[in-house]
Formats: structure tokens, sequence, C-alpha cells
């Protein structure tokens, strides 16, 4: 196989905070709002407001093939197309946007790396978003563990209202915009969430912001029709909106140059580059920006990036990106991190392209008993699949791992991830189906593992004497 | 997000004169929080975050003040606080040290990490020590990998922990003053 070598040699998302192999991350430090102008920041908004209308904005990251990068992979402009029309003024009522910054799936820490230290890059990207999709009001859902994170997002948006992003003279202090003649009033405000892994699935995110449980809610409607308060709404990840500064300032062609066609014939591209937080038993763990289509043996390997594994061990498996989309095995290292990785390798998908890299010593029963806990812990208890079925698999992981299952018990498991609460239809969310595919794939995978630790069950085999022998 | 309950019918709420919501609180929320949501509710989790900002927990009697101050129900604001993990219902030292137990942290061996803590306080994971000072969690992933094993040492990030880097951070923590606690409880 020839060496992967990259198509993107600048960082898009990662240009202003230092990232191997670009930068030390010693070097990182919060990017103000006077840095970040004059590093060519808000160009993009104000080309966007000043020479675009709103429905070219939309068109322009439509064309872009821009695939939503918190885990479904849906592309971003088709969903903005399903936002109702706006009447004859041009005014589309009461609108929201919902950012999803509830980072809370194990093994995934890339939109915390912008929040940290690139903030007003995401809120270009709410601000261009806001305006494509005539939005009023952007809620910035950050999830409650990330203190320094909404400390310094709050303290970017006060510097954005202060120089006319957001504010009643908002989009750059009410610029004439190509569309109408009054200023754009724009709002956007932090809230932050309460430590619930469910509120990053978008419905059950809007329930949180408006005050109530954590409870996704059954679609349709949809939330482009009914979302926040029963309004429009749209809800995207932050490094989604991150890429739009680059889509609008530079075009969707030099977007498309980045990342890789799809090898499945008919099959949506990956464009553009992609932030990938390796963890694990990797030399050099942390962010890195990426095209799509890297080799997971390049991440880890290359000493642009990982810089091999931890001390020389062999590689065992990895996480695809984020502990629902399941685990790739031995035979799996080659597997290219794009949005096909999915149907090619036998994982639920990319994810949030995050893996978690196990070396040779890692114990796979701990790992599936410990994602088993952790579903269980986070199953928010509305549906009965779900809520009983992660209970019912923790308990079996938890035999095994102490050695009290029998190998029947093991079929048990694999009936359980199979079958409990597999979307669509069985469950409101996903959840259970992330379960699924965690355990699944684990015990597909690795099978001796979990026969090493059952006793047998013997099945008595004799001679048949005939029908009526006993 | 497990099930809790309340008894009721037998309940007996401790009471106590001065509010936990005080006139200069409930101001600057309404200033600066209730006008950014549609309608009251939606204000419910920023106010809870307040309230539990002062007194490092939320009692029963600061539940129903919240309650009436947003219009709602007790029982639809004890359905949000008692869903999400981060709202104290019982008292909690003034520091507390959240241990990432997650996959990265568990591969990267954060159980030395949950030992050191055990053995430095004396105490097990959800207890809080007898002087008030620290409370001891073991928390599903804190998004910290990179970092792995990580902690969350109040409300900062602690990356790379050591049984002896976080038995220091613990010393240097003893003699502080607990984050946002306007007064002992």
């Amino acid at each position: 196989m020839a060496a992967w070598s990259p198509k993107t040699t600048t960082p898009v998302l990662t240009a202003r905070i230092p990232c191997w192999p670009h930068g030390d991350p010693k070097n990182r430090r919060i990017v103000s709002y006077d840095e970040y102008v004059r590093t060519g920041g808000y160009v993009a908004l104000r080309k966007a407001v000043e020479t675009m209308t709103p429905e070219q904005v939309t068109e322009e990251v439509k064309k872009s093939v821009l695939r939503g990068r918190g885990g479904a992979g849906f592309p971003t402009g088709v969903k903005w197309t399903f936002l109702p029309k706006p009447d004859a003024n041009g005014d589309g009522g009461q609108r929201y946007l919902a950012i999803n910054a509830d980072e809370s799936e194990p093994a995934t820490f890339k939109d915390r790396l912008l929040c940290d230290f690139d903030p007003h890059l995401v809120l270009e990207g709410i601000a261009l978003c806001c305006y494509a999709c005539r939005i009023q009001t952007a809620y910035f859902y950050i999830r409650g563990e990330y203190h320094h994170q909404a400390a310094v997002m709050e303290r970017a948006i006060q510097e954005a209202y202060q120089n006319g992003v957001f504010g009643k003279q908002g989009l750059l202090r009410g610029t004439r915009t190509k569309n109408r003649d009054q200023a754009w009033a724009v709002d956007c405000y932090v809230h932050r969430g309460a430590g619930a892994y469910i509120c990053g699935e978008e419905t059950a995110l809007l329930e949180s912001i408006e005050g109530k449980r954590g409870w996704p809610r059954n679609k349709p409607p949809f939330p482009a029709i009914k979302g926040l308060f029963g309004r429009p709404t749209i809800i995207n990840n932050v490094e989604t909106l991150a890429h739009l500064p680059f889509i609008i300032a530079q075009g969707a062609e030099a977007f498309m140059k980045q990342g890789t066609e799809s090898s499945i014939q008919g099959a949506p591209p990956s464009y553009g580059t992609k932030l990938m937080g390796v963890s694990g038993h990797v030399n050099r763990p942390g962010v890195f920006e990426c095209d799509l289509g890297i080799p997971l043996r390049t991440l880890i390997e290359s000493k642009d990036y990982c810089g091999g594994m931890r001390r020389g061990k062999k590689f065992k498996g990895a996480i695809a990106g984020g502990i629902s989309m399941g685990v790739l095995g031995p035979d799996q290292m080659d597997a290219e991190m794009d949005f096909d990785i999915g149907r090619k390798y036998n994982v639920l998908g990319l994810g949030t392209a995050c893996p978690t890299v196990f070396d040779e010593d890692t114990d796979m029963v701990a790992v599936a008993r410990n994602i088993a806990r952790f579903f269980k812990h986070e199953s928010c208890g509305q549906c009965t699949p779900c809520r009983e079925g992660s209970g019912w698999l923790y308990q079996l992981m938890v035999k095994i791992e102490e050695g009290r299952a029998r190998s029947k018990d093991l079929d048990l498991a694999l009936e359980i991830a199979t079958s409990m609460g597999t979307m669509p239809g069985t469950t409101i969310c996903g959840l259970a189906d992330g379960n699924n595919w965690a355990i699944r794939t684990i015990l597909n995978k690795y099978p001796d593992e979990f026969q090493a630790r059952v006793r047998r069950t013997f099945v008595p085999v004799g001679i048949s004497v005939g029908a009526g022998a006993r | 997000m497990a099930w809790i309950t309340k008894p009721s019918a037998t309940m007996k709420v401790p009471k106590r004169a001065e509010p936990y919501l005080g006139a200069e609180l409930k101001d600057r929320l309404t200033r600066e929080i209730l006008p950014r949501y549609e309608h009251k509710q939606g204000a419910l989790i920023p106010v809870l975050h307040a309230v539990q900002h002062v007194w490092g927990w939320l009692p029963w009697q600061a539940l129903e003040e919240v309650a009436s101050f947003l219009e709602l129900t007790p029982a639809q604001v004890w359905d949000t606080a008692s869903f999400y993990e981060e709202f104290w219902l019982q008292p909690k030292g003034a520091h507390v040290i959240a241990v990432c137990r997650s996959v990265a942290c568990e591969i990267c061996d954060h159980k030395q990490i949950t030992d050191a803590c055990r053995a430095k306080l004396g105490i097990e994971p959800g207890e809080t020590t007898d002087d008030g000072k620290f409370t001891l969690v073991e928390l599903e992933c804190l998004g910290l990998c990179e970092g792995a094993p990580a902690c969350l040492v109040d409300e900062r990030m602690h990356l790379s922990a050591t049984p002896e880097s976080i038995t220091r951070a613990i010393d240097d923590l003893r003699d502080k003053p607990g984050h946002g606690h306007a007064a002992p409880h």
C-alpha cells in the first residue's frame, strides 16, 4: 500500500492553535478578538453579510458537502434547508440555533480544543449560520464539566457583542446586508449543561435548554420544524460550525480539495479536514487536524502525529471514534478514517473521529465492562429496552470479568447486544444502539478473551435411542 | 441517571428563616438570565447552577424557592434537579475531587489515582471527609482523554495525573476556602 500523504498542509481549524505537526501544543493560548481579526478572522462573516444573501450562503455550504462533525455525518447545508421558508418580507419568524458542545462521549475531546483556545472561530461559524438561516438566538450548550471552557466562551461572546458580531446591531454592527436594510439582531448565550451524556442527543439537548430533564423527543416533528420552545431550530456541532468561515472565505471548491472522495460507489464524499483526538496507549496523545481518509495506522505510527504505540507495544484495537461507534479489531489498523468506515470495517460509523488505542496488554473484557457501565449509567430511563437492557449487559459483563459466567451467558450478551433498542423504532434515540455496537463489536472481534473467562456449559450429548427414550 | 424518589407524605423539610435565594441573587438572575429564555422554565438550569454556586449544594428549601421564583411547581424543579448529576442534593465537601473512570482513563490506570485519593483522604468514592473539606467522586468521561488518567479538582482540569500529583493537589487545597461557598453548612 502506498504511503498516505496529507493533502492539506496548512491547518484550517487549528490555524491559531498549535497542534502537532504544525506547532507545539505548549504554545497554545486563548486567541482574543483582536488577535483573531488580525489573523484574518471575521473576514468570511463580512464577506457573507456584504456580498451574499442568506440563501447563497446556504447554497455554498450545501455545495461543499460539509458533513456534520458531531457523529452522524449528516450534510449541514441540507439540514439548513429543512427550515420553513421565510415569508415575503424575508422574515422567518423566531428561530433558534443550538450549538452542541455537550461533548460527553468517552474518548472524545476535540471540541474542547476549539472552545479552549480559539472561541472566535466558533463564534464566526455561529454568526454565519445565524445569517444563513435567519436565526435570532443561538444557545451554546456546553457540558457542565467544561467550567474553564464555558468561561472562555462567555468572555469571547462579550467581546463579540462589543464588536458588533452579536447584539441589536449585530453581524458586525448593523452593516447594511445584501438582503435587507435593517440591522440584524442576533443573540448568543452560553447554556451550561449539568452532567448528562444524553443531552448530547439533539432533542434531549433542546429539552435541557427548556429546563426539563434530558429526555429525547420522538421524531417527527423534526427540530427544524418544531424544536426549541416549539420553534424551528437548527442543531449543529461546534466543529461543523468552525468549518464555515473557511468555506465562505475560500469557497466550496477549496474545501472540496481537502479530505477524500468516497471509495464506495454512490456514497457521499468525505471532504474537508477533521479534528482527530487520539487517546490511550500511544506516545503522543492529543488532537490532530487531518484530512478525512487518513489511515489509522498513519495517525498512530507517523512521527507527525502520535509517534507510535507506547513502549513499542503491539496494536490490539481502537475505538473507532467515541465508544458508541464500536471497536476496530487487531487486523483493522489500516482503516481509513472517513465517513465510509462504518460500511467497510463493521463499526457503526466515524462518530467524532476520536480513537482510543489499545495495546496488546489491554483486557478487552474490562473494556467491555467499562463501556457497559457507562451506558447503564447514562441511559436516561425513558425507553424500557435501553433502561433494562443496559443494566443486564453490565451485569453480564461483570459476571464474565469475575469468572462467574458460563458460556451460555456469552450468547445471552450477544443476543441483548443485537436486539436491545435497535434503531429505528424500538427506542426514541440512538443511545441503546451505541451500546449495542460497542459491546457487539468487542464480543465479535475478541471472542477468545471472553471464551477464556467463562466456564463451559456442558450440553449432554449421548446416543439417541428413539423418541420415547425420555 | 437513576430515578430518585422522595417520600412526599412523610418528608420533613428543614426550614430556616433566611432564604437561599436572596433578593440580590434574584435581582441579578431577573436581569441577566430570565430575558435569555422564552419562558421561565428555560432559566431553570442556569438558576440552579447559580444557587449551587453560592451554597455548594441544593437544599430542598432552595428548590422550593426556585420553584416559586420561576413560577413552577416544586415537582418540576425536583424533576429536573434530580436528573442531572452535577446538581448536589446532599451537602458536599468544600472541595470535590472527581476522578474520571471512563475507558481511556481506565486503560491508563485511573485506579491508582482513585487509590491514592482513597489513601490520602481515608474515604471511598461518593463520601465526604468528616471535617467536610473533601468529597471524592468517580465520574464518567470528563472529556480530558488526551491527559488520561485525568481528574477534575474543583473546577480545574488535572491532566496526566499521578498518585504524587493528586496527593499534592489535595494538600494544596486543604487550607483554601471552598469554591463559591458563602457559608458553611
